[in-house]
């Protein structure tokens, strides 16, 4: 043995003096077996930040399949990491609320005006996004801009992308998701249990987050949310009906956390009609909003994204960009039935001299806000937004470019391009008039009340069956005396003959 | 009437009273530098006191490198001659034959000892074995020709003590074995590939004593007439079949060997041979003996020592047992070897009962038999069969506890029922063997005695 061997090192003899064949191989071997612990553990750690981390979503190369089924950004739901909740629970709790509860919605979400297509499990405009190691599902801009329309009560609806879901019942949606989803036969068992008779693969981990952390979170959530917005839904308001939402209340909520009961009771009413989306390139530079608050078409589409649900931190601006190419240049849709055109042609003279200056891009008018003493229509949505949201808006994106930097509070209702008219019925701004002929009456013979949100359309008033038994069946009663429905107003036109009223309408047909 | 059992056996060289071989088994009983002692005669001693005709002594190393366990007496080199005739003689005394058995474990080192730790086992090949991962290098062909001339000076030390024969441990995994076997060897040279150069190696060995020894000597080999080096673990290869064993015996008959002693397994202890129990209890507390011996060990161990994974072992040691019978486990493929070869055959493996014993000599499956255990239990196990008696009062139970104990304690039957459950009678039994010491009365007078 050598010298060297023997030294003795901090008086203890080294371990190492030699070693056997043995010891080397099983050296090696637990080097061997550490490495693959440690490859291991690393790729459980990348497995697990993919799993937990990783934010994806389906990717329609098609855009109107796009438009119905991408996300913009607005599936900030549960998860385990953050109570920070999105308007609607991730997607197993969503897609089995009505089969948990068929008490509090018999007709599943088809009977609030969603629309299903073949094929889908979600309906048009709610989409699905991997979020923090769950599967969420958000809404985006084709829930309120989609619609149906149908000849007769026994046609198939035809979907119509871009038009105003006036068969939406939105704030019966929301409460009902609210509701269900705090309900206590909603549990990880059920939810998964249902998913599962639904025919979904519910994975082990997703049972897990189940029941260890998301239903937990999710009750959470909602009750916050329902603290936030309970005042605009829980029956102290006006109905918003069908095809109708309230654009800037909800906002002030979820968005800035204000509290709405220390708000005028009046400011609370607010609900409007959906509008449409196409050909907005003409819009830019309009005052866009029934109120015209805006003259930004970004700004406009990223504001409404907010209203969907998306949250500063979550929008999927690519995704809004392809929404916004689109819908830049998407034409109106055609009139889908027949139009006199003799009528339509001694209509056009009449909407030149009588409509185009506020009505036709390239009016002197058109886009711009007419002061609500002379347009005398219902001020309460005009009054909803106030200068104080403004203020608050301008404290988005800080620093960024999409920071909100042209809304402003202002004293009336924009005039509208009409293009598409025949697919935006009802008509005003609060959709308080139901077809163009009834428009085109003085508001005291105007309907008082009425249906809306029947898809069944009435050809020769220009707007959607509102007064059979079916229409008030399907839809949702709209009561004009009540606050913010009024249908005054609007009196260009009234004073036309009939004849000359029916040419008119005739041609709005083809706008 | 006769019994065949004690009838005479003549081989070419040598003639053994009986048909009882004391097959090759021993206990740590020797010096750690492989010099015998005291012990070691007491034992042989005690067997040939029991009436077998021959006794094959334990595997004995013919060289440091190739020593299976430290406290074996070995036959390395000419000092241990002396040692190895105090054996011899104190058999004869008992009109009992001493067959020295000639071994080099190769990689199959259980326990390698001081002296081998730092070297890896020689083999055939350099993959380690399959039960306790012993680490091995393949041969050189100058280590082969160095081995061979090792057996033909053990085989040389042999007679010169005064022994009747020499057997070669050419089966059970050994060294021998692992040129062999298809299963192990997997050299790529002349002693590689086909049989007959997987042979070449115990070929040489049979040559090579032959030379040194001249015909005149008894000289008889140990082989498997079977492998089956898949019994324990499914995924290994089978090894030589029976076509092959029978073939290494008539090469070996050709090649000089005057018996053949008949066995199977391709590793020691295999499932099938010996054939019996597998006390894993006995694992558990004595197997520690051996973990670090291979790289497997502390995974073997940790088997045998948790209750709940014990089914695996068991599962697998046994799962080959069920088609061979305990008592006479190789008795089939020794009668084949026997149809095929000249020479006598010894079978070894479960032999116990009389009546087994004297139907596969008088039925032609071997000429003698070859005992263990069931002698280890019951030295006088030939005298109870001379009686008439098939089987002793307490036989063996072919538990294997004796043979688990092995490697940690000193060689005796364990299966304490057969000591009524007395333990302390058990040990005062197998504790016989150190009685007398060499420092006894009758030995030291024997040393004043030769001093004066």
């Amino acid at each position: 043995m050598q010298e060297e061997n023997l030294k003795v090192a901090g008086g203890t003899l080294t371990d190492y003096i030699y070693s056997s064949p043995v010891d080397h191989y099983q050296h090696h071997f637990r080097r061997i077996v550490l490495v693959i612990v440690l490859v291991a553990l690393a790729l459980v750690l990348i497995a697990g930040l993919y799993y937990f981390m990783s934010d994806r979503t389906p990717y329609y190369a098609n855009i109107s399949e796009h438009f119905k089924y991408g996300s913009i950004g607005a599936e900030t739901g549960g998860s385990i990491f953050t109570e920070v909740g999105g308007v609607l629970p991730p997607y197993f709790v969503f897609k089995t609320l009505p089969a948990i509860c068929p008490d509090k919605l018999p007709g599943g979400y088809a009977s609030l005006g969603l629309v299903f297509e073949p094929g889908h499990d979600l309906p048009i405009g709610v989409s699905r996004r991997w979020r923090l190691g769950v599967e969420q599902v958000g809404l985006n801009c084709a829930v309120c801009h989609t619609g149906t329309v149908r000849q007769s009560a026994d046609a198939t609806p035809q979907i119509v992308l871009g038009m105003p879901a006036h068969q939406l019942d939105l704030e019966n949606f929301f409460r009902f998701v609210e509701d269900a989803s705090l309900d206590d036969r909603v549990t990880a068992d059920s939810v998964i249990a249902t998913a599962e008779g639904m025919g979904d693969h519910v994975s082990i981990i997703q049972k897990l987050i189940l029941h260890l952390f998301l239903m937990d979170r999710l009750k959470l959530v909602t009750v916050s949310l329902q603290n936030r917005i309970g005042p605009l839904l829980n029956g102290g308001l006006p109905e918003w009906g069908r095809g109708r939402v309230d654009t800037f209340n909800p906002y002030k909520a979820i968005q800035f956390n204000w509290n709405l009961k220390l708000l005028p009771h009046d400011e609370l009413i607010g609900a409007a009609d959906f509008p449409s989306l196409w050909n907005q390139q003409p819009r830019e530079g309009m005052h866009l909003h029934w109120d015209g608050n805006n003259t930004s078409v970004d700004e406009r589409n990223l504001s409404a994204s907010l209203g969907a649900g998306v949250t500063p931190v979550t929008a999927d601006h690519a995704s809004l960009q392809r929404i916004h190419d689109w819908i830049w240049t998407l034409p109106p849709p055609k009139y889908p039935f027949a139009i006199d055109h003799g009528r339509s042609a001694r209509g056009k003279d009449i909407f030149t001299q009588a409509c185009a200056e506020c009505h036709s891009f390239g009016g002197r008018k058109t886009g711009t806000v007419e002061n609500i003493a002379t347009i005398n229509t219902d001020p309460y949505r005009l009054n909803s937004y106030t200068y104080a949201l403004t203020g608050n808006q301008a404290q988005l994106y800080p620093d960024s470019q999409y920071r909100f930097t042209h809304f402003t509070k202002t004293d009336g209702y924009a005039n509208q391009p009409l293009d598409g008219v025949w697919a935006r019925a009802p008509y005003l701004h609060n959709g308080s008039v139901p077809t163009l002929l009834d428009l085109l009456t003085d508001p005291a013979e105007r309907p008082k009340q009425f249906a809306r949100g029947y898809d069944v359309y009435n050809q020769q008033k220009v707007g959607f069956v509102y007064d059979t038994p079916q229409a008030k069946q399907a839809g949702t009663w709209y009561d004009t005396t009540i606050p913010g429905n009024g249908n005054g107003g609007h009196l260009f036109g009234t004073q036309l003959p009939l004849d000359q009223k029916l040419d008119l309408i005739e041609f709005m047909k083809t706008l | 009437m006769s019994d065949v059992i004690f009838e005479p056996l003549k081989f070419r060289n040598l003639t053994v009273k009986n048909r009882l071989f004391r097959s090759n088994v021993s206990g740590r009983f020797d010096n750690y530098d492989g010099s015998g002692t005291q012990a070691r005669i007491n034992w042989e001693e005690s067997f040939a006191r029991g009436g077998v005709g021959a006794i094959i002594s334990s595997y004995v190393p013919v060289h440091l490198r190739g020593r299976i366990i430290p406290n074996y007496a070995m036959v390395d080199s000419d000092d241990k001659i002396p040692f190895w005739r105090a054996v011899g003689e104190a058999v004869h005394r008992h009109d009992c034959k001493y067959i020295m058995q000639l071994s080099h474990s190769g990689r199959q080192r259980d326990v390698p000892g001081v002296e081998n730790f730092r070297e890896k086992g020689l083999s055939s090949t350099s993959q380690k074995d399959s039960f306790h991962g012993l680490l091995c290098e393949a041969m050189s062909i100058q280590q082969i020709k160095e081995t061979v001339r090792y057996f033909a000076d053990g085989a040389r030390r042999a007679r010169q003590a005064g022994l009747d024969g020499v057997e070669l441990h050419a089966s059970h995994g050994y060294l021998i074995t692992q040129f062999l076997s298809s299963g192990i060897n997997d050299r790529k040279d002349e002693y590689g590939g086909a049989l007959r150069n997987r042979a070449a190696f115990l070929l040489e060995i049979i040559q090579a004593i032959r030379k040194e020894v001249g015909t005149d000597y008894h000289l008889q080999a140990k082989l498997n007439a079977v492998d089956f080096g898949d019994a324990l673990y499914p995924w290994e290869k089978k090894g030589n079949t029976l076509e092959e064993g029978i073939q290494v015996a008539q090469w070996a008959e050709e090649a000089g060997v005057d018996a053949i002693h008949v066995s199977i397994g391709s590793i020691f202890p295999h499932p099938l041979l010996p054939p019996g129990g597998l006390p894993v209890d006995e694992f558990n507390w004595w197997y520690g003996t051996m973990i670090s011996s291979g790289v497997r060990g502390y995974m073997n161990y940790t088997v045998f020592h948790f209750k709940l994974l014990r089914p695996m072992i068991n599962l697998l040691w046994n799962r080959t047992k069920k088609s061979h019978p305990v008592e006479a486990v190789s008795s089939e493929y020794c009668r084949e070897v026997k149809k095929n070869v000249g020479v006598p055959i010894i079978n070894t493996g479960g032999y116990q009962d009389g009546k087994v014993i004297r139907r596969v000599i008088s039925e032609g499956y071997t000429d003698a038999v070859s005992i263990a255990r069931p002698l280890i239990a019951n030295r006088d196990l030939p005298h109870v069969l001379q009686s008439g008696k098939d089987l002793p009062e307490k036989p063996c139970t072919f538990c294997n506890r004796c043979l688990v104990n092995a490697p940690a304690n000193p060689l005796g039957c364990y299966d304490v029922r057969r000591f009524n459950g007395d333990h302390d009678a058990m040990i005062a039994e197998i504790m016989k063997v150190y009685a007398p010491s060499q420092f006894s009365e009758q030995h030291l007078s024997a040393a004043v005695a030769s001093e004066e």
